[in-house]
């Protein structure tokens, strides 16, 4: 299908979870229906490669929200009930569960993506406020003089194209996002290594209901169910994080996998994964795991969404909430600009920097967390090591320890208080968990030392990243301070010059200087 | 206990693992990931294949399955040890040991007896000294077969009995011998209990953590010197045919006596701090002494192992005469069921050397069957019974190697049926044929669960320089072998840079690789750094450790590794004209290494040509090379590994035999 016009209020690149709920949100802030919402896509149907498949609460009351929660409900997705965390397979499990976290919904959801991605569209499309067209490619953007993008130039499947003009385009088309390539934004984009999946019908999971993260292999392993079936049987997603030089190709892959990870998790579960993956036929679903600092979200015409503005390891399994997140912030953008005049652009330059203080705001925190988790769940070091025994000290230490911890992981808590002493709980107990061993009567006091004093460093060299994420939650409130201070001096001393020239300082409205440019 | 029944089905049929299975096998370096050079795919694509590899194949599993059938057939109880064959074959040291104790004991019955002293008698070298297993007269068992063969009624004129005395003589006399022979010289009144080291009887009663407490002696050590506290306490004395003239004496007829430390001057101030303890031993000492000794006697107690034996066949002898020494009598339980596990550990052998070489007697072993060598065994025949056997005998208890080792229990034990001592090579022979299971085997769900707890403990085995313990952590790190003791040594496992602790370590690192642990985990970047010292610092490391070490590296580094390239440029440097690489095990050892860092090249395949001729000639072949295993420990460090080159040839064969299949692939 081809886009009916030739101006676009907002054009959308990528029509995955993050691309339809900000056309959702738009749509849905646009209650005149006076904006003209454009989405596209490179793959009609879905997009082949597996992905993210599980939502935080916070990302389930923004589905909901936005009014895709029912019809992804009919279409299989599960409530889901938290993360149950097993250091080994012989270990009990820890449980953090959604339904502690004061304030937010009990539950999550899981969806298999593509099941997710086809609802979205689909009911984007019953909505009729938002127009789809699948089969496109970005090929080029247009600048108008003063640099700010207005137009975009699109090709088709079929080598046709067409150029649009439009006032603001949104990046939603993942970690390997083309519009941040043909924008110039770089990032430091780095493969943390692979993710393979396999479905399993109707695995015995220790904890119905919950994401299971289980330790002692290479790298974790996260099972978790994605779908209900018209059947009534429930598919269940094995996933395991593997490194990125691959120790094996095609096939191979198989053979790895059940070497070198089957025997990590439970009984029965191993059988039945084990089954699965023999079972398999074709090549396994695989992914690469990206570590993608958050680049600039923001450019004048131009913002990034979801995965495009800034990925890390799906560990936390917070990247669709996210995106989420993201499509929620530039809905309330809208409908602030609801009244915003014809011949003005729906989200202007405040909107937009509005919108990437509150994307800054969340971004870095969560990378900064999948990113120190990832590491202590791995254990390639004695300190992450010791770091990962912390852990599950600390949450084995009391319900609280683990309502405070899940509220982070679920994105529910950005106050930097929360973070801060979070971080230092948990290097506390770092050091405890080096000093006393879990099994041996009379550990070496060297051994003891090492482990600390690797604990220590990790936690020492994680220091700069705290630092980040408390300067990322602190920001935004010092910028608009800092912006409205500035716009203050000015009008004051333009007041000044005014009065010296000319007597009596002008009218505010009849002669009110440019206002100087917000630092972004 | 063993399903018996499941090693006759295993040693009867005798067929090729299955194609599926080959596949199964050996997956770390594929051609796909350390693929050959253009040149050298020429060169397979030249090569013309083994002819008979396939018979030598067949051939190889049958002798196979006929060792593991003895291997478990030495575990099956209430067999009689003239009825089974040994494995694993020491010096003739632990025989010497238990005629002498027989004495006391009064357990052996005639046929034992004679069977006995037909194999120290046949291990005599025309020299008339008995050789160690490197092919050197030694002093200590020279002096003590000379004394079991003098108990046992042989002639003391004899010509070959005469020429043993002269050899003691020319070592330095028995007061000279190692600490053991020494000891039992003591117990027979022989020499004089003060030339014997001083313990301290408060030793035992310091805490476990402290760097001298018994408890961070090695494992055989403390099974040793515990007994040894009782016996010296007591003064044991057992009534043994005279050995005086096993000892050197001055011209005025007194006995030379020994030097117990070294010649240093911290060795002459050792020396003195032994005899101002001896002296204090007659001064008024308190409770404390009993109260060791009773603490001593509690050791030895709860030490005895299911199986009715302590560590090994020493500290089980030991153990008993120490407990008759207190009291117990014939008829206790702990008697009869230390005396069953000395019968278990004898077999028939045949005589490898010396006078009565060919001939078959009957050998007293180091312990019971090696669990590294019967799983090794299993391991060529992946699933069944045997593979459910194997996770059966899992260690499930926590025992004395977890004090220092921070994992779950877990890994297998020494021999079968102990459940105190992990042994880590054992443990890594049972992931190495755990991992060939397919996924569709039946008892391949339990074998995950083992994999998985033997896999945590391999991690927690390793010691702060990178290399891996065998029995427990800082076993070669022992403090009190640093005071200058002639018999300091004993108290400790060999030494972090031996060969033993090289190939564990090697081996263990192929296993972490196998189970997807790679470089850039830091226990394995440790374990590798550890190795590359090693081959630095030991440029004449024997070639089995350097096979071992190649698989490691073909597993874990990149080809341009230097290490890697060392390691190999070496074992290429070994290769004879007619193919092999030294005898049949290094032949075979030589072919996998070079199979497993990635090359099925000209050397390979002539290595290849070279052990199927050889199978040509029959099993005895394959049991007659010198294939010393370091699978011993104290005084009796190696031991004969019969099936050593079997097994080693019959897995490089298979692993050439897939290769070559994935060449023919190639090929087409």
């Amino acid at each position: 299908m081809k886009p009916r016009h030739i101006h676009y209020d907002v054009v959308i690149v990528g029509a995955g979870l993050a691309g339809c709920a900000t056309a959702q949100a738009l749509a849905l802030a646009d209650s005149e229906r006076r904006r003209r919402i454009l989405i596209i896509d490179r793959h009609p149907g879905v997009h082949p490669r597996f992905s993210g498949e599980w939502i935080h609460p916070r990302g389930a009351q923004i589905l909901d929200e936005l009014g895709f929660y029912p019809a992804l409900q009919a279409a299989g997705a599960m409530d889901v009930d938290g993360f149950a965390v097993f250091e080994d397979a012989d270990s009990p499990w820890v449980d953090l569960a959604y339904s502690t976290v004061t304030g937010e919904r009990p539950h999550g959801m899981a969806v298999h993506h593509k099941v997710l991605v086809r609802t979205l569209r689909r009911t984007i499309a019953e909505l009729g406020r938002v127009e789809l067209c699948e089969g496109w490619t970005v090929v080029e953007l247009r600048r108008d003089s003063a640099g700010k993008f207005n137009g975009i130039l699109l090709e088709s499947n079929d080598g046709n194209t067409v150029e649009l003009a439009c006032d603001l385009i949104v990046a939603a088309d993942g970690k390997g996002s083309t519009v941040r390539k043909l924008a110039g934004i770089t990032g430091e984009r780095e493969t943390l290594g692979f993710t393979a999946g396999v479905e399993v019908l109707d695995a015995t999971l220790p904890a119905p209901g919950y994401a299971h993260v289980m330790l002692g292999a290479w790298g974790p392993i996260l099972v978790y169910p994605i779908l209900r079936r018209a059947d009534g049987r429930t598919s269940v997603r094995v996933t395991f994080d593997m490194p990125r030089e691959l120790p094996a190709k095609g096939e191979g892959i198989k053979q790895y996998l059940l070497r070198a990870f089957v025997p990590f998790l439970p009984a029965p579960l191993a059988e039945q994964v084990a089954s699965a993956i023999v079972r398999h036929k074709g090549p396994l679903e695989m992914a690469p795991t990206v570590n993608l600092p958050a680049p600039e979200a923001m450019l004048p015409g131009l913002v990034l969404v979801g995965d495009a503005g800034g990925c890390s390891h799906p560990i936390t399994a917070s990247g669709m909430t996210m995106g989420l997140r993201d499509a929620q912030t530039l809905g309330l953008e809208g409908a602030r600009r609801m009244d915003a005049p014809t011949g003005e652009p729906w989200l202007d330059a405040a909107s937009l920097r509005r919108y990437k203080a509150e994307h800054d705001r969340y971004v870095p925190t969560r990378q900064a967390l999948a990113d120190a988790i990832y590491e202590a769940f791995r254990g390639g070091t004695t300190g992450s090591r010791a770091i990962r025994r912390a852990l599950f000290d600390y949450w084995n230490s009391g319900p609280t320890a683990r309502r405070r911890s899940m509220a982070l992981l679920s994105c529910a808590e950005g106050r930097p208080s929360v973070f801060i002493s979070e971080y230092l709980r948990a290097s506390r107990f770092a050091i405890g968990a080096s000093l006393i061993p879990k099994y041996a009567a009379s550990y070496p006091v060297g051994d003891r030392l090492r482990q600390a004093r690797g604990a220590l460093q990790l936690a020492q060299d994680k220091l700069g990243i705290v630092a980040t994420v408390m300067w990322a939650q602190v920001r935004p409130s010092w910028d608009v301070a800092r912006s409205a201070a500035t716009r203050e001096a000015w009008r004051e001393r333009w007041n000044r010059i005014s009065s010296r020239l000319s007597g009596p300082a002008p009218q505010r409205s009849a002669a009110a200087p440019p206002t100087p440019p917000l630092p972004s | 206990m063993i399903a018996c029944g499941a090693f006759a089905d295993l040693a009867q049929t005798s067929r090729l693992p299955s194609p599926a299975r080959l596949n199964m096998l050996h997956a770390i370096p594929t051609p796909a990931k350390h693929g050959a050079p253009t040149p050298q795919r020429q060169l397979l694509a030249d090569a013309r294949e083994v002819e008979g590899l396939p018979a030598a194949l067949t051939k190889l599993q049958s002798w196979s399955d006929d060792w593991l059938a003895r291997a478990t057939e030495g575990i099956r109880p209430g067999a009689s040890p003239t009825d089974r064959s040994l494995v694993a074959i020491p010096d003739v040291g632990p025989a010497c040991e238990v005629l002498l104790a027989d004495q006391l004991l009064r357990d052996l019955s005639p046929d034992e007896r004679e069977g006995l002293l037909a194999w120290i008698r046949g291990q005599q070298d025309p020299s008339g000294a008995w050789l160690d297993l490197q092919g050197r007269p030694d002093l200590s068992l020279t002096a003590m077969a000379y004394w079991a063969r003098a108990q046992g009624g042989d002639e003391r004129t004899s010509e070959s009995m005469v020429k043993a005395v002269r050899v003691v003589h020319a070592l330095g006399g028995a007061q000279r011998a190692n600490f053991i022979a020494r000891l039992w010289l003591a117990m027979a009144g022989q020499i004089e209990w003060s030339w014997l080291p001083a313990i301290p009887a408060e030793l035992f009663l310091v805490p476990n953590s402290i760097a001298i407490s018994p408890a961070r002696f090695s494992p055989w050590a403390r099974g040793v010197l515990t007994p040894y506290l009782v016996l010296a306490r007591e003064k044991a004395r057992l009534h043994l045919t005279d050995a005086s003239e096993l000892l050197v004496r001055h011209r005025g007829q007194a006995l030379v006596a020994p030097r117990l430390t070294r010649a240093t001057l911290a060795g002459d101030l050792l020396q003195a701090f032994d005899r101002a303890v001896k002296l204090s031993r007659k001064l008024p000492r308190g409770p404390l002494p009993e109260i060791a000794v009773r603490r001593a006697a509690r050791w030895i107690d709860e030490a005895q192992q299911e199986h009715g034996g302590w560590f090994s066949v020493r500290p089980t002898l030991l153990s008993l005469v120490a407990l008759r020494v207190l009291g117990a009598r014939s008829d206790d339980p702990r008697i009869r069921r230390g005396l069953d596990y000395l019968r278990r550990a004898r077999g028939r052998v045949v005589i490898p050397r010396g006078v009565g070489a060919g001939r078959e007697a009957l050998a007293q072993g180091l312990g019971g069957t090696p669990m590294a060598v019967v799983v090794e065994l299993i391991g060529t025949r992946p699933g069944g019974d045997a593979t459910a056997w194997l996770v059966r005998h899992q260690l499930q208890d926590v025992g004395p190697w977890q004090a220092r080792t921070d994992a779950p229990a877990g890994g297998w034990p020494l021999e079968a049926g102990a459940r105190m001592h992990l042994d880590l090579a054992a443990t890594c022979n049972a992931l190495s044929a755990l991992g060939r299971l397919s996924a569709d085997d039946p008892s391949a769900a339990p074998a995950w669960a083992a994999i998985r707890r033997a896999t945590a403990v391999v991690l927690a085995m390793q010691e702060p320089d990178g290399s891996f313990a065998r029995f427990e952590r800082g076993e070669t790190d022992v403090f009190m072998r640093r005071f200058p003791w002639t018999d300091a040594d004993l108290l400790a496992y060999g030494d972090q840079a031996d060969a033993t602790h090289v190939r564990l370590t090697a081996s263990a690192l192929v296993e972490l690789a196998r189970t997807g642990f790679a470089a850039d985990d830091d226990r394995v970047a440790r374990g590798l750094a550890c190795l590359e010292r090693e081959l630095d610092t030991h440029p004449g490391l024997d070639f089995v450790t350097l096979c071992t070490l190649a698989r490691c590296a073909g597993a874990l580094l990149p080809e341009e590794h230097r290490m890697r390239q060392q390691v190999e440029k070496r074992i290429r440097s070994r290769q004879r004209e007619d193919g092999s690489f030294g005898d049949l095990l290094d032949t075979a050892s030589g072919l996998r290494a070079l199979l497993e860092l990635g090359h099925v090249c000209v050397q390979a395949h002539r290595a290849a040509r070279y052990l199927v001729a050889a199978s040509a000639a029959g099993p005895e072949r394959f049991a007659q090379g010198p294939a010393r295993s370091p699978g011993g420990f104290g005084l009796s460090p190696e031991t004969l590994d019969l099936s050593a080159a079997t097994r080693e040839a019959l897995a490089s064969l298979l692993i050439y035999a897939e290769r070559q299949a994935r060449v023919t692939e190639l090929r087409a």
